[in-house]
C-alpha cells in the first residue's frame, strides 16, 4: 500500500504498565496499517491487547500506561507528538471510535440531539439548527426510524441496535478518515447485527473511510475485513488478506481459532471440536521465547531459544513462527486432543 | 420414546411499571407448547425478549407459570418439593464468574447439590474428585478457590455441580456465551460426551446456531414468547419454514474466505413485550408480511409429524391459508 | 487462596491498618489488664489528695502519673477502667445493632416488595429520630443502669447496617449463583447463611468499624450531659462530663480523656479505612 492511500500507520506500539515487581506488557510491537476504504480486522480472544491497542491509537489510555511507538502517524501528521489540545482537535473530527456497550457511551442524561450537536459544534463553526439539521441526516442515513423524534429522545428510551447506529451516526457527523470499532456487535442480538454490520459496510463503500475493526468474532471478520491482524498475548502473530488468512492459516494459534468454531453444513454434529489447552499467560516482562509456545501443539525445542520474529510469508502475508510458511508439517487433528472426559485429557487440557 | 418434559400452554405474565405509575402487563411467554424426550437435546433458540430465559426459570423452579401446566415424568412439576425437583433439573449457567460462589471451595461448591440433602462424608468426597476429573478439572484445583480459576475451569465446576446429583434434565443457558471460542469448544465437547454417556436429557438454550447446530437433535425457535419453529435439528437447518428462523440462520457468519454479509430482508426494530404487533407478532420485521398477518395470529401448523411452525405465508410453500382449526 | 486471606494478607500491607490497629491493641491490653496496671481503685476518693495534677506538671509526681481529679480518685486508673467501659460498649451494642439491622437488610434485600417497603419505612422512621435526644428520653424515662444504656443505643443504631447490608444483598441476589442454590434445592436458611451473609462481610465489616466508633461516641455524649454512665462506673464520657467545670483551671482534666476518646475513634476509623480499602477492588468474584 502507498503512503498516499495509507490512512492510519502504527509501527512499533508498544504499552507498558509499571506493577509492584515488574511490569506489564499488553502490546508488544505492534504494527497496523489502515488504508483509505480499507477495513482492517483486529483480532483476537481475551487478554490479547487489542482493545488497548485501540484505545493507545486514540490516545486514550490512562498516564499510568506507558505508551511508546516508532512511528503512529494519522495521513502525515504523527499522533506520537500530539499535544492534548490537537487530540482534543482529532477525536471525533477525524478519527471517531465506536465502543462495544453504546448505553455506557452515550451520556444517559443528555438527549440524542444535543449530544450530536455537541459534537458537530465543538469540531466546526456552525448553528446549533444547522447542526440538527446534519444530526437529522445522518440518522436517517443509519437507517434510524423517525429520526426527528429520536432527536429528542434518551438513549434509554432506544433499543440497544439503535443506539448503536446513533453511535455510528456520531461517529460520521464530521466526516472522519478514520473510524476504529470496538467490539461494535458484541452486546447485539444476531439479527441486529448482521444488519449493522451491513450499515458498517455500506457507509464506509460510500465515504471510503478507513475502518478498523476489533473484534475476538472471526464470522464478523469474514464478512467484513480486507485484511486480517491476528494477535496473541500482546503481539501480532499473523497479517494477511481476510481470505488468504482464513482459507489458510498459517500461524498455529489462528489455525487452532478457525478449528475450533463449529460451522453448521460443514462440522458435523457432535463431532470432536479442535481447542487450544491451556490459557493465556500473563504479559510480563521480556520475551524469552514464543509467546504461544506453551499451548502449541507443533512447538519443538527451538521455539523455546528465543523470541520469534515476524517472517514474510509471501504474497504480502506475515506471520510469527517458525514452521515453513508453504502450509507444510500442519496436521488440522492435531487441534483435536485426546477425550476431555479421560482423566488423561484432565491432565493435558484446562491446565492452569 | 417417552416425553421426560412436557409443557403445555405455560404462559408467565410481569406487571410491570414503577412507583405509582398505571402496571402494564408484559407477556414473557404465551401459550408454549413443549416436549422433550429421555436422552434428546433440545435447542432453544431465539434473540432478547424471546423468552427463553423465563422459561429456563420456570424449569428449575425458580418462578411459577401464570398458567399452563409443566410435567416431569409425567407429573407436574408443582408435585415436587424442591429436593425432589433438584434431584430430577439441574442448570449450567452462562457467566461463569457469578454462577459460582466465591467464598466456597471449587469442592464445596460441587458437593453442595448433595449437602442440601443431607448427604455427605468420605464417600461425597471421592464423588466430587471423580466428577472433578471426568469434567476435565485439574485435581490441585479441587481445594482452590473460583477466583483461582479461568473462564472455562468455572464452567467445568458448574457442570461438575450439575451433575453430581446425576439429574435428569439439565438446562445450560447460554452454556458457552461468555467464554473465549477456543475454550468454548472445550466445553461443547465436553457437553456432548458427557451427554452421551450419562444418557442426558439436555436442554439447551443459545441465541449462537453454530452452538445448537453441534448439539441439539431437535430445535425450537422462539420469537417474543411463543415458539415459531420446532422440528428436528436437520430440517431446521435446511429446510426452515418460518421467516424468522430463515433470518436466524442468516445471520451466521462461518468464518470462512468469501463470506458475504446476508441481506437480512429485516424492517424496523424489535418490539416490545409489553406491547406487541397484533396478529402475527412478527410480521412488522416480516418482508413477506401481508395485510392477513396483522389481522390473525397464524396458528400452529404442521410440516410433518416432528415439524410444526406457526406462520401464514411459509417459506417453500405456495400461499396457503392457515388451516381452519 | 479464600478470598478472606486474600483481605488479610492486602490489609497487613496497609499502613491505617497498622497504626490504628496498634492503637487499638494498646488500649484494649490497657483496659483488660487495667488491674495489674494500676494499684488504685478508681472509685476509691481520697479528697486530702484531690485536684493533683499530673507528672509532668510541676506539683505533679509518679505516684499519681496523670494526677486525681476533684474526689482525690487516681486519674490513669479511671483512664484504665473506664476503657474497659467505653470499648465494651462499643462493642455490645453493635453486637446489638449489627444484629437487628443486618436482619433487616437481608430481609428487605433478599425478598424485596412488601418486606423491603416496611423495612423502608422502620429505617426512614429511625432516620428521622434525634439519636441523642429519644436516648436521652428514654434514659430519662426508665433509669440509667449499664445494661439498660447498652441496649438503648444498640436499639438506635441498627439504621446504617440495615442500609449497608439491604444494598449489598439485592446486589447480590442477582447473581447466578444465587440462583443456582436455589436450583440445587437450598432451603432459604441455608442461602441466606451459606450464600449471601458470607460475600457480604466486606462492607458489613466496614460499617461494623464505623458503628463501633459512632456507639463509643454516643455514650461519651450521653455521659457527658448526666445522662450516660453513672458512677460508680466510669467511662471517659464521664470523666470528661465531670471535668469540664474545671476546664480553665485543670485543662489537663478534661484533655486527658477527651485525648483518649479522639485517639479511640481515630484509630477505629483509620482501621475501617483500611478494611475498606482492602475489601473494595476485589475485582471479579
Amino acid at each position: 500500500m502507498s503512503d498516499d492511500t495509507r490512512i492510519l500507520s502504527v509501527r512499533g506500539l508498544n504499552v507498558q504498565i509499571p506493577i509492584p515487581g515488574s511490569t506489564l506488557w499488553p502490546v508488544r510491537d505492534v504494527n497496523i496499517d489502515v488504508g483509505r476504504g480499507e477495513t482492517v480486522a483486529v483480532v483476537g480472544e481475551s487478554g490479547c491487547g487489542k482493545s488497548l491497542t485501540a484505545l493507545a491509537i486514540m490516545g486514550l489510555l490512562p498516564r499510568q500506561a506507558k505508551v511508546q511507538s516508532e512511528a503512529l502517524r494519522l495521513n502525515a501528521e504523527s499522533l506520537a507528538e500530539a499535544s492534548p489540545k490537537r487530540w482534543r482537535q482529532l477525536r471525533g473530527d477525524r478519527i471517531a471510535m465506536i465502543f462495544q456497550d453504546p448505553m455506557t457511551a452515550l451520556d444517559p442524561c443528555y438527549r440524542i440531539g444535543d449530544q450530536m450537536c455537541e459534537i458537530l459544534q465543538q469540531h466546526r463553526k456552525i448553528s446549533r439548527s444547522a447542526a440538527m439539521k446534519r444530526s437529522l441526516d445522518l440518522l436517517g442515513k443509519v437507517g434510524i426510524p423517525a429520526p426527528e423524534e429520536r432527536l429528542k429522545q434518551y438513549p434509554h428510551q432506544l433499543s440497544g441496535g439503535l443506539r448503536q447506529r446513533v453511535m455510528i451516526a456520531m461517529a460520521l457527523l464530521c466526516e472522519p478518515e478514520l473510524i476504529i470499532a470496538d467490539e461494535p456487535t458484541t452486546a447485539l442480538d444476531v439479527t441486529i447485527q448482521a444488519q449493522i454490520l451491513r450499515l458498517l459496510r455500506d457507509i464506509q463503500r460510500e465515504t471510503n473511510i478507513g475502518l478498523l475493526l476489533i473484534t475476538h468474532d472471526l464470522g464478523v471478520v469474514a464478512g467484513m475485513a480486507d485484511r486480517i491482524v491476528v494477535m496473541y498475548g500482546g503481539e501480532v502473530v499473523e497479517v494477511g488478506t481476510c481470505d488468504q488468512v482464513l482459507a489458510q492459516p498459517l500461524h498455529p494459534y489462528t489455525e487452532g481459532l478457525v478449528r475450533s468454531i463449529p460451522v453448521p453444513g460443514e462440522t458435523e454434529q457432535g463431532e470432536a471440536l479442535g481447542y487450544i489447552p491451556g490459557i493465556v499467560p500473563r504479559q510480563v516482562g521480556e520475551r524469552t521465547a514464543c509467546g504461544f509456545v506453551d499451548r502449541c501443539p507443533y512447538a519443538t525445542s527451538a521455539c523455546r531459544e528465543e523470541p520469534i520474529a515476524m517472517r514474510d510469508a509471501g504474497d504480502g502475508r506475515l506471520m510469527r513462527c517458525i514452521l515453513p510458511t508453504d502450509g507444510s508439517a500442519r496436521d488440522p487433528d492435531v487441534w483435536i486432543l485426546p477425550d476431555e472426559t479421560s482423566a488423561q485429557g484432565a491432565t493435558n487440557s484446562g491446565s492452569l | 420414546m417417552p416425553e421426560v418434559l412436557t409443557m403445555r400452554g405455560v404462559t408467565r405474565d410481569y406487571s410491570v411499571g414503577s412507583g405509582f405509575a398505571r402496571k402494564q402487563t408484559l407477556r414473557a411467554l404465551r401459550g408454549v407448547d413443549l416436549g422433550v424426550e429421555r436422552g434428546k437435546t433440545l435447542g432453544l433458540v431465539g434473540e432478547s425478549g424471546c423468552g427463553k430465559s423465563t422459561l429456563a426459570k420456570i424449569l428449575l423452579g425458580v418462578e411459577e407459570p401464570t398458567s399452563g401446566e409443566v410435567l416431569v415424568g409425567g407429573k407436574p412439576i408443582q408435585s415436587y418439593d424442591r429436593i425432589e425437583r433438584a434431584r430430577l433439573i439441574q442448570p449450567v449457567f452462562q457467566d461463569p464468574y457469578s454462577s459460582l460462589n466465591p467464598r466456597m471451595t471449587v469442592e464445596a461448591i460441587i458437593a453442595a447439590p448433595m449437602r442440601v440433602r443431607g448427604e455427605g462424608g468420605r464417600s461425597l468426597q471421592a464423588k466430587v474428585h471423580e466428577l472433578a476429573g471426568e469434567v476435565g478439572l485439574p485435581r490441585h484445583l479441587v481445594e482452590a478457590y473460583p477466583s483461582q480459576l479461568s473462564g472455562g475451569q468455572r464452567q467445568r465446576v458448574a457442570i461438575a455441580r450439575a451433575l453430581i446429583g446425576e439429574p435428569e434434565i439439565l438446562i445450560c443457558d447460554e452454556p458457552t456465551s461468555a467464554l473465549d471460542v477456543s475454550v468454548q469448544s472445550q466445553i461443547l465437547n465436553l457437553l456432548h460426551n458427557l451427554k452421551r454417556q450419562l444418557n442426558l436429557t439436555m436442554i439447551l438454550i443459545s441465541h449462537n446456531l453454530a452452538v445448537v447446530h453441534h448439539l441439539a437433535d431437535d430445535v425450537a425457535v422462539m420469537y417474543l414468547g411463543q415458539i415459531v419453529e420446532r422440528g428436528p435439528s436437520r430440517d431446521i437447518f435446511e429446510a426452515a419454514r418460518h421467516p424468522y428462523s430463515d433470518a436466524l440462520l442468516k445471520a451466521v457468519l462461518p468464518p470462512r474466505a468469501g463470506v458475504r454479509l446476508p441481506e437480512m430482508g429485516l424492517e424496523a426494530e424489535f418490539p416490545s413485550p409489553v406491547n406487541p404487533p397484533s396478529g402475527c407478532t412478527f410480521h412488522p420485521r416480516c418482508q413477506k408480511a401481508r395485510a392477513l398477518c396483522a389481522e390473525q395470529a397464524p396458528c400452529r401448523t404442521d410440516a410433518d409429524a416432528e415439524h410444526s411452525y406457526r406462520c401464514h405465508f411459509p417459506n417453500n410453500l405456495k400461499d396457503e391459508e392457515c388451516p381452519q382449526v | 487462596m479464600s478470598p478472606g486471606r486474600v483481605a488479610l494478607r492486602r490489609a497487613i500491607r496497609h499502613g491505617g491498618f497498622w497504626i490504628g490497629g496498634t492503637i487499638i491493641f494498646v488500649i484494649v491490653l490497657m483496659a483488660i489488664f487495667a488491674p495489674l496496671l494500676t494499684p488504685y481503685d478508681p472509685s476509691v476518693q481520697s479528697l486530702s489528695e484531690g485536684f493533683v495534677p499530673p507528672v509532668w506538671a510541676e506539683a505533679g509526681s509518679w505516684e499519681h502519673p496523670l494526677g486525681t481529679d476533684n474526689l482525690g480518685r487516681d486519674y490513669f486508673a479511671r483512664l484504665l477502667y473506664g476503657a474497659r467501659i467505653s470499648l465494651g460498649l462499643g462493642l455490645l451494642t453493635v453486637i446489638i445493632s449489627g444484629t437487628i439491622g443486618t436482619a433487616m437488610g437481608i430481609t428487605a434485600g433478599y425478598w424485596g416488595g412488601w418486606p423491603d417497603m416496611i423495612i423502608n419505612f422502620f429505617i426512614t422512621v429511625r432516620l428521622t429520630l434525634p439519636v441523642v435526644l429519644v436516648a436521652l428520653v428514654v434514659v430519662a424515662l426508665i433509669g440509667s443502669s449499664l445494661w439498660l444504656l447498652i441496649l438503648v443505643i444498640g436499639l438506635l443504631l441498627w439504621d446504617r447496617f440495615a442500609i449497608v447490608v439491604r444494598s449489598a444483598t439485592q446486589q447480590l441476589a442477582q447473581r447466578e449463583y444465587i440462583t443456582s442454590a436455589r436450583a440445587i434445592g437450598s432451603s432459604t436458611p441455608r442461602i441466606l447463611f451459606r450464600e449471601i451473609l458470607p460475600n457480604i462481610t466486606g462492607p458489613l465489616v466496614v460499617v461494623t468499624s464505623i458503628e463501633i466508633a459512632h456507639a463509643i461516641l454516643l455514650e461519651a455524649a450521653l455521659s457527658f450531659l448526666g445522662l450516660g454512665v453513672q458512677p460508680p462506673d466510669v467511662s471517659w464520657g464521664l470523666m470528661v462530663a465531670e471535668a469540664k467545670a474545671q476546664l480553665l483551671f485543670r485543662p489537663w482534666m478534661i484533655a486527658i480523656p477527651g485525648a483518649a476518646l479522639v485517639l479511640l475513634i481515630f484509630a477505629i476509623n483509620l482501621v475501617g479505612d483500611a478494611l475498606r480499602d482492602v475489601t473494595t477492588p476485589e475485582g471479579k468474584a
